[in-house]
């Protein structure tokens, strides 16, 4: 869910699809392998001039930083030069025994699922809606993009503000004379998850239509006509031409919405400040990691937060690909398999 | 072929990367405060007041100092004060931290001076004596100042003189009974008898700390600094306090999603535009505070009383908790910074401190210049209390100050008991 993560992940996980186009480039036409052997280090030269950017802000950025939060996580440190109190597992033990985390992965669990849930059939609802030609398309498809461009901080103030105990939203219940429907929004243990799925709902579901549109666009015409022709309702029409074929693009979607809700960080720190995401049900894996690494400055124990939640990340994406987005994306990590 | 012209590829980039970190890393170490020989001087000044007459205060005090001396530059910037640790941790890791910083001793400042990222401060004769042993206590180190003291904000109870009235109190509540009367006359006024910004979550401890105050002696505030184990049954008979005093539904609605300071709709805020009778705080409340009103002004009718005594506790008569702000130097910082400290602590700025933060200057010399009737009376509080402890989230440093802050929300959110807040202190323990 989160922008920049989300945008990170994507930028990793496509780029897989780089050498094996160029492999599969290779293969059909064998002339550029002859090239090199005649210009060895003129081509050497010239990937390193066009890749090396590219490289250097990886490795810099990217794997850097995830192998130094590797290194510091087997210390006890307090973050001031450099680690010497070694600790081996003991952080990683710690994490796994405290209650807090393991309340913070349900949490987790919960985002993703209900993510997937919520957002996915009301979305390909729209997105079916958005397609027909009617009077404010583009407006109505801009009003449902809007939340998603808006940045999380400003969605997360506005949010907190409306829905604080004596905010907008109970003040209007109040106003309608519904009274006894005013409640707890954000503190109360039983609603606040649902709140932040409301909020995330709101946020990120323009995203999904915005990606289902495109997907229906490419769906040929021809198949609904022949359909229309073998006399097929509008609804058999969606089921079986419009879902199978809208199929590659729900499961990008859901991919990209998974890893999204497991890193989901700044909705949550925002709305609920440094220490109340715990008490209120809505803390996750992130907000844990800065509770307890950069607030409390233990942060040998939120760099080993860190990699736990890049681990169970990068497990759920292989897993995923490797047997969800497998043919959608044929040869990117399952090429030596085949 | 191709997978050996990769890999020469790779490790030539890898040995680029390498050699540009190994660079960025060398010059950023220097180029903070480089204080050429006889020549220019430069500094960098990190304090927390983002608005108002504090931030004015901070820009005269500066060009004052860099009038007089001649050569010496002082690059101001002010930061949000709930981002100011984190920021200033990162900044002391990759070493490009500010050379006058903000500090409030206690834990988190030996933290820094273990790691040896702060330098001693050269206080000068004048200023030791106008601020007297006490305040430099805090700041000191192993024998060694590490920090001056700007101002002294021992933390009380803050209300509304009108709303008390309108409620039909008279006087200041002596015991927590009294304050649960009062409380519940309030309610029956229909307002809100205590504000409280536990989303924040100090705040919210601030009132564990002050039934730990009453609960626990001095001595076992002290030896707890030490090892930062909380067995005494007072540390669960002051959560007790606490948690029956909660119960009572005092704070005002939906605290836990009220911030400390910021806006209307926060704690301060509540006191500020009369929703709210009563805020636990320290001595800057009253500038915050003038930062919200209405008109921006000091709330007319502001009052103080220190807080109230519980039965049965160890905690002498009268004690009282609170904080120092002050200002240290980091360890590359010229001598020119604790010249610059020294300078700050002249008569006409700590007045000029007091005045612009509506707060206790740390130099008595400079007390005559608080005559706000709520500082009037937390000044008359803190020159007759037997001793003033630190806030123990400063006290014991980062790591249990953030476990106490946690377990204490869980606490007045009815999640926990008192045994979960020293649960979690020991569970920190084990993360440190």
């Amino acid at each position: 869910m989160s922008d920049t993560l989300g945008e990170g992940k994507l930028a990793v996980t496509s780029s897989p699809e780089g050498p094996s186009a160029a492999g599969v480039g290779a293969r059909k036409a064998p002339s550029p392998a002859r090239r090199v052997g005649r210009s060895g280090w003129g081509q050497r030269l010239e990937i390193a001039l066009l890749a090396g950017p590219a490289m250097v802000i990886f490795i810099t950025f990217v794997m850097l930083p995830v192998l130094l939060a590797a290194y510091y996580g087997f210390f006890k440190w307090k973050g001031f030069g450099p680690p010497t109190n070694f600790v081996g597992l003991q952080n990683y033990v710690t994490i796994f025994k405290d209650s807090t985390f393991h309340d913070a992965l349900a949490h987790n669990a919960v985002i993703v699922v209900l993510s997937l849930l919520l957002q996915g059939p009301a979305a390909v609802l729209l997105a079916l809606l958005l397609n027909q030609k009617m009077r404010g398309r583009s407006v109505v498809r801009v009003l449902i993009f809007v939340p998603y461009v808006v940045s999380e901080v400003i969605v997360g103030t506005g949010w907190s503000l409306m829905l604080q105990t004596n905010g907008a939203v109970n003040g209007l219940l109040v106003k309608a004379g519904l009274p006894h429907w005013t409640v707890d929004w954000l503190s109360d243990p039983k609603i606040a998850i649902w709140s932040l799925m409301l909020i995330i709902t709101w946020k990120y579901i323009g995203f999904a239509v915005i990606l289902f549109l495109a997907g229906l666009q490419g769906i040929p015409q021809e198949l609904f006509e022949a359909a229309a022709i073998d006399g097929a309702s509008y609804w058999q029409t969606q089921r079986r031409i419009t879902l199978p074929l809208l199929g590659p693009t729900i499961r990008i979607w859901a991919f990209l919405s998974m890893i999204g809700a497991l890193q989901l960080f700044d909705l949550v720190y925002i709305i609920w400040g440094q220490y109340v995401a715990a008490t209120a049900g809505t803390s996750t894996m992130a907000t844990y990691m800065v509770v307890n690494g950069r607030n409390a400055a233990n942060y040998g124990f939120g760099n080993a937060v860190a990699v736990v939640l890049f681990v169970i990340s990068l497990i759920l994406a292989l897993t995923y690909q490797r047997f969800v987005l497998r043919r959608d994306t044929e040869g990117a990590l399952t090429e030596g398999k085949k | 072929m191709n997978g050996k012209k990769i890999l020469v590829a790779t490790a030539a980039l890898t040995i680029g990367a390498l050699a540009l970190t190994a660079c960025s890393g060398g010059s950023s170490s220097s180029g903070s405060s480089s204080a050429a020989a006889g020549g220019n001087v430069s500094m960098t000044f990190w304090h927390n007041s983002t608005t108002g007459e504090g931030k004015a205060y901070w820009e005269a005090t500066v060009a004052d100092f860099e009038a007089a001396n001649p050569g010496v530059k002082i690059t101001i910037q002010a930061i949000q004060n709930e981002d100011m640790d984190g920021k200033l941790q990162t900044a002391l890791n990759s070493g490009s931290a500010p050379d006058i910083f903000m500090a409030r001793g206690g834990g988190k400042l030996a933290d820094v001076v273990k790691a040896g990222q702060a330098q001693e401060v050269k206080v000068d004769a004048a200023t030791k004596t106008a601020v007297g042993d006490a305040a430099f206590s805090a700041f000191t180190v192993d024998g060694k100042i590490y920090g001056m003291p700007m101002s002294i904000l021992p933390g009380g109870i803050y209300y509304s003189k009108d709303l008390f009235k309108q409620a039909g109190i008279t006087g200041t509540p002596a015991t927590i009974a009294d304050l649960e009367a009062d409380v519940q006359k309030l309610k029956d006024a229909k307002i809100a008898p205590i504000a409280l910004g536990a989303k924040d979550a100090w705040p919210a401890a601030h009132w564990y700390y002050f039934f730990a105050l009453r609960a626990c002696s001095q001595a076992t505030l002290d030896k707890a600094t030490t090892d930062k184990k909380f067995g005494d049954a007072c540390w669960t008979k002051a959560g007790d306090e606490l948690a029956a005093f909660s119960k009572t539904n005092p704070f005002n609605n939906g605290f836990l999603t009220t911030s400390a300071q910021q806006g209307a709709g926060s704690s301060a805020g509540l006191l500020a535009n009369h929703q709210a009778a009563m805020e636990l705080m320290g001595a800057w409340d009253p500038g915050v505070i003038a930062s919200l009103t209405p008109d921006q002004k000091p709330l007319a009718d502001l009052g103080w009383f220190p807080f109230p005594a519980v039965d049965g506790g160890q905690g002498a008569a009268g004690a009282m908790m609170g904080g120092l702000d002050g200002f240290s130097c980091s360890k590359a910082a010229p001598p020119e910074c604790s010249k610059f400290l020294n300078f700050a602590m002249q008569k006409k700025y700590q007045e000029g401190y007091a005045t612009a933060f509506h707060t206790l200057p740390a130099s008595k010399d400079a007390q005559s210049v608080v005559t706000e009737g709520a500082l009037v009376d937390v000044l008359a509080s803190y020159n007759k209390a037997p001793y003033v402890s630190l806030w123990l989230d400063t006290l014991y440093g980062q790591n249990v100050g953030n476990a106490l802050n946690a377990g204490v929300v869980n606490l007045l959110a009815g999640q926990a008991d008192s045994a979960a807040i020293v649960k979690s202190v020991v569970d920190a323990a084990a993360k440190e």
